[in-house]
């Protein structure tokens, strides 16, 4: 364990931290799904640091890519 | 040892803001987000707890598997009741 690898670590959590507030405060809903799928990649590259290789293709597959279909239709059908 | 603490730490603040959110945020489809967030948080201390030893233990890992893919399931449900409210609000609308 260098602190480069712990500045790695420190990053993309403050990175996942940061991008789950803007997702919340986000005033478009478009622009709040985009930064949701973006909190899910950075978490998969944590799982990555942490080992959990399993983890992180299935939180890349269905955590950031089928939840973010599926919010991009409901996104559809609710404005129109 | 300092890698599992960071990641925890830092779920247990994913948890509060998605806890946050559910609690403070009117929009339906914002809130579901939020219930996401605080998933992820807490899978976030699952999986570092797990690989704070020498080899990662695999039992944390199979509980995570299973709490995305019911997260996803749950996510659906949710979303599918989100269109239903928003249809019956615009047929009270048009009556």
């Amino acid at each position: 364990m260098t602190s480069g690898e712990l500045i790695i670590d420190l990053l993309l959590g403050c990175g996942a931290v940061v991008t789950a507030v803007l997702c919340l405060t986000a005033k478009d809903l478009f622009q709040a799904i985009l930064l949701f799928i973006s909190m899910g990649l950075l978490v998969t590259l944590a799982w990555v640091r942490l080992g959990a290789w399993d983890v992180a293709i299935a939180e890349a597959a269905i955590g950031a890519g089928l939840t973010g279909a599926l919010l991009i239709a409901t996104r559809r059908q609710l404005s129109q | 040892m300092t890698q599992a603490l960071a990641y925890s730490v830092f779920g247990i603040i994913l948890f509060g803001i998605g806890l946050f959110g559910v609690l403070a945020i009117a929009h339906v489809v914002k809130k579901i987000l939020a219930i996401n967030i605080c998933g992820v948080g807490v899978f976030m201390v699952f999986i570092a707890n797990a690989s704070s030893g020498a080899s990662p233990d695999f039992v944390p890992h199979a509980m995570v598997l299973t709490g995305i893919v019911v997260a996803v399931a749950g996510t659906a449900l949710a979303l599918s009741l989100a269109c239903r409210i928003n249809a019956l609000e615009k047929l009270e609308d048009d009556a």
